[in-house]
């Protein structure tokens, strides 16, 4: 009988097939394309939601699944290079997350792109089913350069849809800062692949057989070899003898050029530059890259390869400092701006801190909890800006808004909903995902992992921030008075968009209840349902390399060791008091019927904060002062000395070749002569050479 | 069961030679073109064909020595007995068109069978009397057949220039061989290798030994002895500058493979008279850079072709000048290398001066631009004309590709890896000009008034033949090269 597994490259090709349908029929025949490409979209996305639920209950048994798809490159006494799907809970759960947000994005696309009459929606919604394929392709990838070919696929999808509205000065600009820094890291990732296929001869995330390896097993044998058990793989010994360098150097110098692509990505200090000039993508888009898709990616490949990242104390260091740092610095950011999806897109580079600074601490199902709450809640949160986006008539200042709360109420509580998972106030989504990470972090940080409370107090105090940014949007957006005529008569908005709204408004609400690790330590109560299928069964075939596995790594290789002794009550409440406090601020300021703007007593803070602390301008100033004078004189030395050699010994030939047909001057007499001469030279050297006379 | 003698090649082409005479003294005064030229084209082919049959057949595994050590035949022999009987075959069915409005036409046949007996004895030659003697049965008809256009100004001055080289380098090479004879008292390979170890005299050997290549030099178009090169190939008749181009020089580098190995072993006459493996290393240097320089320059496509034949000289020589004393396997790798090139090089050059034979024939001109858009009249044969081009330049679309490549290969594996790079730099410089032609035939426009008369069909088969040969090498270089270098290990196995 047919199992769910062998439907999984369906998943991805389902959305492909709808991709195929928006360009060609609606390059070649448009009127037969029903909403401009929307219905083959939902319908595929919707397939692709159904089967992976389907896969994600099957690998709930426990059981996991690999498969070779097609194999390009047939190495010759060296390794393949092949496709191939590997469907376990992590990729079970990432793709059910991915369809369902694809799914509803698609749906809000009626309301935001067809009502409101944009022009071009084939190339729009084919360019949302090449995304969505991409990254449901790069979720099931079984290894690093399959992962690695549809990330760069996930890029130039992005691309394409933040530049959507090519004929505005701002999108293509945005489009292309997207793609250039997140090609920067990626160009690490590529070094990294390439090292990693070198180093391993695999790039496979999970061993098949006896005999295919996966890369992170090959590791931990080469590192258990160097602490003096068994034997380094040959290969791997190999390797290591070219590149001259310890096992642990090499493999962390591996994860760290991997972590460019992931920092890239997944907008982290210092290349999150680009998610906030984004926000030009139409505000569905933007749902989706921030929910599901381009960011997500970047923490789902480290979750993806964390049997690699679990053997590398460093390179977990470094992943939960800049997770941690990323989510304080982004979270003041978004104390200032005025913009409803800049605040958004500050937001979530701060929850992607998190979810770092979570699989940094040794939480992996921590980070991966958030990632999934923070995909459900945040979505919403785009969504909801996109419903008082139409409704503001595509004015997205909160200056301008207020008082919407009585005008669009299934937006208001939905984005409330959202609002508060954001902000992490129990009940909501947020508060036990972003508490687990916080814990775990706490708890290895206070064990046998100093370092790692760095990260906990600036994960700590961006807490604050959030909730102080959240709430003032939401009460600039909703409470109040109404600022403007268009606040006062808003525009309304049709089932397309309330419909997504409530899905989520729901999930938001409701989906952090799955894992409530603080009320399943008090009460003693087996509810971490998460956790559990996660990491599988007891016993069964998954559970012996999933999070199990995991926590031995941490253990054994990273040194990890958790503070027991602490509570899980205080940590709680502490976390949730600082919320809270920061929802209270922003309450004390701004909902209020004329609220004004407060920046002016930061003093000379509000400057930098508006300036994004001039990340901007020092890239902008390491592009033009650094690499464009490096470049010139790189192309000086290629015009001026390269070249000039080049040229130098063409036209050395052509002189010297008119000085040799000048000898040949026709005069058979002169001939003689120099022949003679000749001979008589060659004579007399090798005479005295050869001691003749 | 009778068995054929070893010299059959060259008996062939000795009787085709009367043969032609013969039909000459019975018919004096008919047209007899086509008899002639068939009559020519099955000795050199029968020649060519008995020589492959002798090395299939393992003849050529052993020296059979022939009167009195004067001659042998071995591997060596046969194989240049091939690359001579096949390209004499393409010149003398590509001239049934050339030389047809000319008179004396048994003599011109005849001659260049003859010139051809004489290169294939200059294979065989074993004793510096016959080197001598069969040196200039090959020249002196060479002569008469550069200055055969008699009513042509050119030509008649190439073949006087031709000849007065010729006998100043036949003077030169005479005297060598006098000191040589002087020092050793044997005119014989095997007894002067015998004799030359140990010697006492060996400055008068040393100058005899300096003085026999140059006269090898002239044979093979190398500087210094060069000069007649340019002239004579230009004003000659094509096929003609084919035939002396490729052949010539050929049948002048086997001589010279076999004297120098056979008697004068390196590692006794380095020490005492002369190392011509040096000598050889700065005549190859000095060759291939002068001739690639000097065709870079050349405004007539036939002159450029004549200094690339000078070039490729200089390739060849090294087969000579990577020789070393004691490595056994690395020789023979590296002068079967340079073998396999005169064979390759035999076909894309004839095929090459024989599409400016058709170009003559159609008078079209003698520069580059005068070859402006012929492809767009001629297409099969310019075709052919770029796999020769190309190939001469070493790009993979025929033999010459794997021909220089294994040349490269085997001076670097015998320790001359910069002698190499030289080589490579000239080859890279030869792209230059062979695609100036290539360029003008292709992507030129035509002048309107670019008409071409007929398609003569010897020289359109002789020019498809050699071009189909070229491109075959590139495919079935392996058997030729296995022989090339089995030759040559027969020849150091003594």
């Amino acid at each position: 009988m047919a199992g769910a597994f062998d439907f999984t490259a369906a998943v991805p090709l389902l959305p492909f097939a709808a991709f195929l349908i928006a360009l060609l029929v609606g390059h070649f025949a448009p009127r037969l394309l029903p909403k401009g490409g929307a219905i083959p979209g939902i319908l595929a996305t919707a397939g692709s939601l159904l089967l992976s639920a389907w896969l994600a209950l099957t690998v709930s048994q426990g059981t996991y699944h690999t498969e070779t798809i097609y194999t390009w490159v047939v190495g010759q006494n060296t390794f393949d290079l092949h496709f191939g799907v590997l469907v376990d809970p992590l990729s079970a759960m990432m793709l059910v997350i991915v369809s369902l947000v694809a799914f509803l994005v698609h749906v809000f696309s009626l309301g935001y792109m067809n009502d409101e009459g944009e022009t071009g929606l084939p190339r729009y919604y084919a360019g949302l089913g090449l995304f969505t394929f991409s990254m449901l392709a790069f979720v099931v990838a079984d290894n690093l350069l399959m992962a690695f070919m549809f990330f760069e696929l996930v890029g130039l999808c992005s691309y394409l849809l933040i530049g959507f509205h090519f004929r505005e000065a701002g999108p293509p600009s945005a489009a292309k800062k997207a793609f250039l820094v997140t090609r920067f890291g990626d160009y690490f990732f590529l070094i990294g692949v390439v090292g990693v296929l070198a180093t391993f001869g695999t790039s496979r995330f999970l061993a098949v057989s006896e005999g295919v390896e996966s890369f992170p097993h090959l590791a931990e044998q080469a590192l258990l070899a160097a602490q003096g058990e068994g034997a380094t793989p040959e290969h791997v010994a190999g390797f290591l003898d070219v590149v001259g360098f310890e096992p642990q150097t090499w493999f962390a110098i591996l994860g760290l050029l991997i972590l460019g692509g992931v920092i890239g990505k997944s907008a982290q200090f210092p290349l999150h530059t680009w998610l906030p000039d984004a926000m030009e993508g139409p505000t569905p888009v933007s749902a989706l890259i921030h929910a599901a898709t381009m960011v997500a990616a970047g923490v789902y490949l480290v979750a993806r390869m964390y049997g690699f990242y679990a053997l590398l104390p460093t390179v977990l260091a470094i992943i939960a400092l800049v997770g941690g740092f990323t989510a304080l610095f982004a979270a003041t950011m978004g104390v200032v701006k005025d913009e409803l999806k800049q605040v958004l897109a500050y937001s979530t580079i701060s929850q992607y801190g998190y979810m770092m600074l979570g699989l940094g601490a040794g939480g992996y199902i921590a980070a991966t909890f958030h990632l999934m709450t923070h995909a459900f809640f945040k979505a919403l949160l785009f969504l909801g800006a996109g419903s008082v986006i139409i409704a503001m008539h595509h004015n997205e200042d909160m200056w301008d808004m207020g008082g919407l709360k009585e005008k669009m109420p299934v937006t208001y509580y939905t984005f409330l909903s959202g609002s508060l998972a954001l902000a992490g106030i129990v009940p909501f989504a947020g508060f036990w995902s972003k508490d687990e990470v916080l814990y775990e972090a706490l708890i290895y940080g206070s064990g046998e992992s100093p370092i790692l409370l760095a990260g906990y107090a600036m994960g700590l105090l961006a807490v604050f921030f959030t909730g102080f940014y959240t709430f003032r949007m939401v009460f600039l957006t909703f409470h109040g008075d109404a600022r403007t005529d268009t606040a006062e008569s808003p525009h309304g908005v049709g089932w397309n968009v309330k419909f997504p709204l409530v899905v989520l408004g729901v999930l938001a609400a409701t989906v952090g209840l799955i894992n409530m690790t603080p009320v399943a330590k008090l009460t003693g109560e087996h509810i971490e349902f998460l956790k559990d299928w996660l990491a599988g069964p007891q016993g069964s075939a998954y559970a012996n390399i999933g999070y199990e596995h995991y926590h031995h790594l941490l253990v054994d290789f990273a040194g990890y060791g958790a503070n027991e002794s602490l509570g899980v009550l205080v940590p709680a409440a502490v976390s949730l008091g600082l919320a809270l406090a920061g929802a209270g601020l922003a309450w004390r300021l701004y909902s209020v019927p004329e609220p004004v703007e407060h920046t002016e007593k930061l003093g000379g803070i509000k400057t930098v904060l508006y300036n994004n602390y001039y990340q901007d301008e020092y890239q902008v100033w390491l592009a033009e002062g650094v690499t464009l004078p490096l470049a010139r004189a790189a192309d000086t030395f290629d015009q001026g000395i390269i070249d000039g050699v080049v040229n130098g010994v063409s036209s050395v030939s052509l002189f010297a070749g008119g000085r040799i047909k000048r000898i040949q001057d026709g005069i058979v007499t002169h001939y003689a002569a120099l022949l003679t001469l000749s001979l008589v030279a060659l004579l007399v050297a090798f005479g005295l050479l050869g001691g003749w006379f | 069961m009778v068995e054929l003698p070893p010299l059959t090649p060259q008996i062939v082409l000795g009787v085709t030679a009367i043969v032609l005479f013969g039909v000459d003294i019975v018919a004096p005064n008919t047209r007899k073109n086509g008899l002639l030229a068939g009559i020519s084209a099955a000795g050199t082919s029968l020649a060519a064909a008995t020589a492959v049959w002798f090395l299939a057949a393992g003849t050529g595994d052993f020296r059979f020595v022939q009167f009195d050590g004067a001659l042998v035949v071995d591997a060596l022999s046969l194989f240049f007995a091939f690359i001579v009987g096949s390209v004499a075959t393409l010149v003398v069915v590509a001239s049934y068109d050339y030389v047809r409005e000319e008179d004396h036409l048994a003599e011109f046949y005849s001659l260049v069978i003859l010139a051809a007996t004489g290169m294939t004895l200059m294979a065989s030659a074993n004793s510096l009397v016959t080197v001598f003697v069969a040196l200039e049965l090959a020249s002196l008809p060479s002569y008469a057949l550069v200055a055969f256009l008699k009513t042509n100004r050119g030509s008649v001055e190439a073949g006087l220039k031709y000849f007065l080289i010729g006998a100043l380098s036949s003077a030169v090479m005479a005297y060598g061989i006098s000191l040589i004879y002087a020092t050793t008292g044997t005119l014989l390979l095997d007894d002067i290798a015998a004799a030359v170890t140990g010697t006492e005299l060996g400055g008068v050997l040393g100058l005899g030994i300096v003085m026999l290549a140059g006269g090898f030099a002239f044979k093979t178009a190398s500087v210094p002895f060069h000069f007649w090169a340019p002239e004579a190939y230009e004003g000659a008749p094509a096929p003609i500058s084919a035939f002396l181009s490729s052949a010539s020089k050929a049948a002048g580098f086997a001589v010279a493979f076999r004297v120098f190995t056979t008697a004068f072993p390196l590692d006794a006459v380095a020490a005492t008279a002369v190392d011509w493996s040096l000598l050889f290393v700065v005549l190859a240097v000095v060759t291939m850079t002068l001739g690639n320089f000097a065709a870079a320059t050349q405004d007539t496509v036939k002159r450029m072709l004549a200094y690339s034949s000078i070039g490729h000289a200089g390739y060849v020589l090294m087969g000579l000048a990577a020789l070393q004393s004691g490595a056994t396997d690395a020789n023979s790798f590296v002068l079967g290398a340079s073998m396999t090139h005169l064979l390759v090089y035999g076909f894309m050059n004839t095929g090459a001066f024989l599409f400016v034979a058709l170009a003559e024939y159609w008078d079209v001109g003698r520069t580059f631009e005068d070859y402006n858009g012929l492809a767009t009249r001629a297409p099969v044969a310019c075709v052919a004309m770029t796999v020769f081009m190309f190939s001469l330049a070493g790009l993979p679309v025929g033999g010459g590709f794997l021909s220089k490549y294994l040349l490269f290969a085997g001076t670097v594996q015998a320790g001359f890896a910069w002698l190499a790079a030289v080589a490579a730099i000239n080859s890279a410089l030869s792209l230059y000009y062979y695609s100036r032609v290539v360029k003008a035939i292709w992507i030129e426009d035509p002048s309107d008034d670019l008409t071409l008369r007929g398609t003569p069909t010897g020289l359109y088969t002789a020019v498809i033949a050699a071009g189909v040969a070229t491109v075959v090498l590139l495919v079935a270089f392996d058997p030729v090269a296995q022989t090339a270098i089995h030759a040559a290990e027969v020849l150091f196995a003594l």
